[in-house]
């Protein structure tokens, strides 16, 4: 269905660009227009730009305009969406290129360098994805025979056959790809991709913390292979070091590629603030001549090794400082990486000293680090742990005015406690004494077992009972209500949101659902008269409501009410109440809320 | 005998007695945002609160909207940059070039992002935490509560760990004003490092933390790391394995926290409550049920010693209401009923719609031969705090079970009432009588070794009684 409508979209506005805005309603036209573009690779383009326009049109339809041309970043530079589709169509498209981590060797081919490889995966997911998986839909079984066609169903016969021409012969022959550049890269990825199964995950800071993340969802009420998407789309936002080491190699086989970035003279690296990968390189072997000469440090006292520098050291002497301060870091991983690791080998001391520098010059927080950090000493097969864990799992305490609060010594003499810190007393009221109160009007303490509702347990009648009580509740509270901010808490906030908006939010969340931070900026183009706050505020308390209220009843399996990045599934166009609404219970929903606004 | 009825009571009196409880509330707390995508999410808080109030316990305590700590306030803890740094941030000087070498040195950027209100954020939950200690220095109340406290990573002069403003520090300093030692407990999946880092050089204040160790952040809080100078062996550190369950942690706390009650003697009690180690958090690996979570500070809260009631990690939101709830109705002393009241999030806690859920099935990574071993090496480790000179002291019995009389105080203490909403009854025990706390005239606490022998040695003879007639 989808197919169907979207391919009669673009067969239209394929004629309606050669047309040049004029309209021609025969589609037989536009194979004979085609042929007016000069060589093949004009006419795939022009034919992939009206297909991928088209289909643009639709998505905006639903709501969401991706800009053309595409753009890069904050810099401007577009982007070359047909070589992009082209070049991981012949790898094997979207999923096997996330997979296999291909993103950087898909850059590289575009000639961008390697820091836009985020942004080129978020252009393909947005613009690109959904044609690729439309044209897999269409020639079905016969995509793994042919790595590069495709079959344009809404096309006329002859031009599907002169479409997929141009895909399998016009570019597809001289083919995008580098592919022996290809097959060395996969192999590098491999390698990486080994170690990282023993532990060796240096790659990505965030994967060990986001695994844990998995751990504790696969064991709980929530989907279990939620972790495996989550880990996989946070991998995207760091920038790891398996590419600074690929990167290395690269340079190394061919100096003259136009995606090694241009070096800065040695005066100026101290200074150098980016963290491309030539900066990463020196850092690193910075780290292990410091590495080197540091190996008398680590006998010393612990007072002295665990030293750091006073923070005004960073300004001024960047490299040197971090250096010495996180050095501590480093030292009781090295020991435990003396491993023998097969595959490897000499590299293990590399590599522990470059979880040093990650963590020296990484934005990334110390939950990360740990990760890393005993990912690295999880090497070593052959140690026993013992129950309270290895010292090569053991952090030093830093210890130095620095880091240690201020005790004052125990005088016996009492100082004054400043009494602002009792605050606002707002229970009990009116400064009654609490112990006194009584407490007569048990409510809260009982919920009844059984209702008098239409359909006990339904949306509705759970509604009506939260309405129910917090009647009660205000009554009770009085003012204190507003003052604990009651009227903003539960579902009772869409009252200030008109039903477009809640559609238009919902609609948004469920598509922007996966582009992690672009979300809340987006909104606030989308909402331009809500402030942050009132789209947070209608996001917990009433969207994970209305989502929970789904999950609970469809999927109790099931639930989720924390992780704001997977992709909402089957709550499609109707969930939450919409997929439950009991016909003729719109009244009852309507009376209910109505009852509550009266109140206040 | 009958003081010990309590088991872990101090002669002070026996538990099941009334506590005079304050909770402090920053109703504007849920409303703080660390951005999409982030697990830290102070949106659970208003859902604590929410459910707290729905189960009528605020009648049974005094709340308070806290004072916001100001930048000098904090500055009590943090360096002056440090608190500089925070206060002028917001996400739009993001931008600014001085901003990267900044988020660098203090370490906020990905697990600490700069959100809206990040200030007020962290001017209320350190308010909330100096209150809580003017509170029990005024002996004003028994039990002092702020659910938006317990950021426990933060350090001196950077971010960690979710956490910019050590509100616990804070709150202990203040504590320190009037309080000759106090004790820090910290039950989060995660170990408590920026406390323990805080106080590692003083023995004014012990810290103790059951934390996941091996493999997971922040990486410190190993067994042998336990202090140093003065501070040496007043940091107690239990390193645990992944799924954790009720039983194994209650084998660990019970006789560990009984030790140091009895041998550190602390005038005030700091418990930091991160929910992430119970079942099913998304952060966290451990398999507590909310009760098992509770009994720690069931447990604390039957020492009669001023405590003080931190929140910090948890991540499953509605765990953490659920966690937090019923540990607010532990301290006020009332069972609430397993079924949830009404509420405005009620459907965050579907399909069950309990208070208490199901542990998952997860293996207890944690074998009885090692906790047993860790569990006697901490003993030991404790066992030193008495190693004063001239003061000889009995090696501990070489199988340690948990306390007996501990067993005993679970079941004689009275019966969790189901809470049918009456007011709590007023035995004539329960007329309030002054704890175990300072006046005036007797602040300065006696507290030379000779006093702590006496009362260790009052304890072993007790036990030795109780031995002898079972």
């Amino acid at each position: 269905m989808v197919t169907n409508g979207a391919g009669l979209d673009c067969v239209e506005i394929v004629n309606k660009c050669q047309t040049k805005g004029g309209r021609l309603d025969v589609v037989d036209h536009v194979g004979k227009d085609l042929e007016q573009f000069g060589d093949n690779k004009d006419r795939l383009r022009c034919l992939f730009d009206l297909v991928l326009s088209g289909h643009l049109k639709e998505v905006a339809w639903k709501g969401f305009v991706r800009p053309m041309p595409a753009m890069l970043g904050n810099d401007g530079q577009s982007l070359d969406l047909l070589k992009l589709f082209l070049i991981v169509r012949e790898i094997g498209g979207y999923e096997l290129v996330s997979k296999e981590g291909l993103w950087a060797f898909v850059v590289k081919e575009l000639g961008l360098g390697f820091q836009v490889s985020a942004s080129v995966k978020l252009i393909y997911a947005k613009y690109l994805f959904e044609l690729e998986k439309w044209l897999r839909r269409n020639y079905g079984d016969r995509e793994e025979d042919n790595a590069c066609g495709g079959n344009f169903s809404f096309l006329k016969l002859e031009q599907e056959e002169e479409f997929r021409g141009l895909f399998a012969n016009g570019v597809g022959r001289e083919g995008v790809v580098n592919k022996v550049a290809l097959m060395e890269f996969r192999k590098h990825k491999k390698f990486i991709g080994k170690d990282s199964k023993n532990g060796l995950e240096v790659s990505d800071a965030n994967s060990g913390f986001r695994l844990h993340d998995g751990v504790g969802k696969a064991r709980g009420d929530d989907a279990g292979n939620e972790c495996k998407k989550e880990f996989n789309t946070r991998k995207r936002k760091r920038k790891s070091l398996s590419e600074m080491l690929s990167w290395i190699m690269l340079v190394a086989k061919c100096p003259d590629d136009p995606s090694v970035q241009e070096i800065l003279e040695p005066s100026k690296w101290i200074d150098h603030g980016g963290d491309e990968f030539w900066i990463q390189a020196i850092r690193a072997r910075e780290a292990l001549r410091q590495k080197r000469n540091g190996h008398s440090v680590i006998e010393q006292s612990p007072l002295q090794t665990n030293q750091k520098m006073h923070p005004s050291m960073y300004e001024d002497d960047f490299l040197n400082s971090h250096f010495t301060k996180r050095l501590r870091c480093s030292e009781r991983l090295t020991r435990s990486n003396s491993c023998s690791c097969s595959h490897c080998g000499s590299s293990s001391t590399l590599d522990s000293q470059l979880t040093c520098l990650h963590r020296t010059h990484s934005e990334f927080g110390p939950k990360e680090l740990s990760s890393i950090a005993i990912d690295l000493s999880s090497l070593d097969t052959s140690m026993t742990v013992e129950p309270y864990g290895d010292d090569s799992f053991r952090r030093q305490v830093a210890i130095g005015p620095l880091f240690q609060a201020e005790v004052p010594e125990w005088t016996g003499s009492v100082s004054d406690s400043d009494s602002k810190w009792l605050g606002t007393r707002q229970w009990p009221l009116n400064g009654g004494k609490h112990d006194l109160l009584p407490v007569t009007d048990p409510i809260g303490s009982k919920r009844p077992i059984s209702c008098s509702c239409q359909i006990p347990g339904s949306v509705e009648c759970i509604r009506f009972h939260i309405a129910e009580k917090r009647m009660k509740l205000k009554l009770e509270l009085g003012s204190l209500f507003y003052h604990w901010r009651f009227d903003g808490m539960g579902e009772e906030v869409s009252l200030r949101w008109t039903a477009e908006e809640e559609k238009r939010f919902k609609h948004m969340v469920q598509s922007e659902s996966s582009s992690l931070n672009a979300f809340w900026s987006r909104a606030s183009k989308f909402f331009p008269e809500k402030t942050r706050q009132d789209l947070v505020s209608y996001y917990f308390n009433v969207f994970l409501i209305q989502r929970r209220s789904y999950q609970n009843r469809v999927t109790p399996k099931s639930i989720d009410s924390d992780d704001d990045e997977s992709e909402f599934g089957c709550l499609s166009d109707s969930f939450g109440s919409y997929s439950l609404k009991v016909p003729g219970s719109n009244t009852l929903t309507c009376s209910q809320n109505n009852q509550c606004i009266d109140l206040e | 005998m009958e003081d010990f009825a309590g088991g872990a009571s101090l002669p002070s009196g026996p538990d099941g007695k009334k506590r005079r409880v304050t909770y402090f509330y920053e109703p504007t707390i849920g409303d703080y945002y660390y951005g999409q995508g982030h697990p830290m999410k102070p949106h659970r808080i208003r859902m604590a609160h929410n459910l707290i109030v729905h189960y009528s316990l605020h009648r049974r305590m005094e709340i308070n909207r806290p004072f916001p700590a100001g930048p000098a306030d904090i500055r009590r803890f943090h360096t002056e940059d440090y608190v500089d740094f925070l206060n002028s941030v917001s996400p739009d000087s993001t931008s600014d070039p001085t901003f990267s070498r900044h988020s660098k040195r203090f370490n906020v950027g990905e697990d600490c992002p700069v959100f809206d209100g990040i200030f007020g954020f962290c001017q209320a939950s350190a308010g909330g935490s100096l209150g809580a200690a003017v509170k029990l220095n005024r002996g004003d109340a028994d039990i002092a509560i702020n659910w938006a406290g317990g950021l426990h990573h933060a350090k001196k002069s950077e971010a960690s760990g979710f956490c910019y403003v050590n509100d616990i520090v804070l709150g202990i300093l203040e504590l320190l004003k009037f309080h000759r030692r106090v004790l820090y407990v910290d039950i989060d999946v995660h170990h408590g490092d920026g406390v323990e880092e805080a106080f590692y050089t003083t023995d004014r204040v012990m810290t103790v933390s059951f934390h996941k160790f091996g493999d997971f952040f922040p990486g410190t809080g190993h067994i042998r790391d336990v202090g140093v100078g003065n501070g040496k062996y007043y940091a107690l550190n239990v390193p645990l394995n992944d799924g954790m369950d009720d039983e194994s942690f209650r084998g660990l706390f019970r006789p560990i926290i009984q030790k140091v009650m009895e041998v550190y003697q602390p005038d005030a009690v700091v418990l930091q409550c991160g929910a992430d180690s119970l079942s099913g958090d998304r952060l966290g690996c451990f398999n507590l049920s909310v009760k098992g979570h509770a009994d720690c500070l069931r447990f604390l809260r039957s020492f009669n010693v001023p405590l003080m009631v931190l929140g910090g990690g948890g991540y499953t939101i509605r765990n953490v209401a659920r966690c937090w709830c019923y540990e607010t109705a532990v301290a006020v002393g009332v069972e609430p009923d397993n079924k949830l009241p009404y509420n405005e999030y009620y459907e965050y806690f579907g399909p069950d719609y309990t208070l208490h859920v199901e542990v998952g099935n997860m293996e207890n990574l944690n074998a009885p031969r090692d906790m047993e071993k860790i569990r006697n090496m901490l003993l030991e480790q404790l066992s030193r705090l008495s190693h004063a000179p001239s003061v000889p002291f009995q090696t501990t019995p070489s199988t340690i079970q948990p306390p007996e009389e501990a067993e005993e105080d679970m079941d004689e203490r009275p019966k969790p009432r189901i809470w049918n909403g009456d007011d709590y009854e007023s035995d004539p025990e329960d007329v309030e009588k002054p704890l175990r706390r300072f006046s005036s005239s007797d602040v300065i606490q006696p507290a030379t070794d000779v006093d702590m022998k006496e009362v260790s040695q009052d304890f072993k003879e007790v036990k030795a009684e109780k031995q002898s007639s079972s």
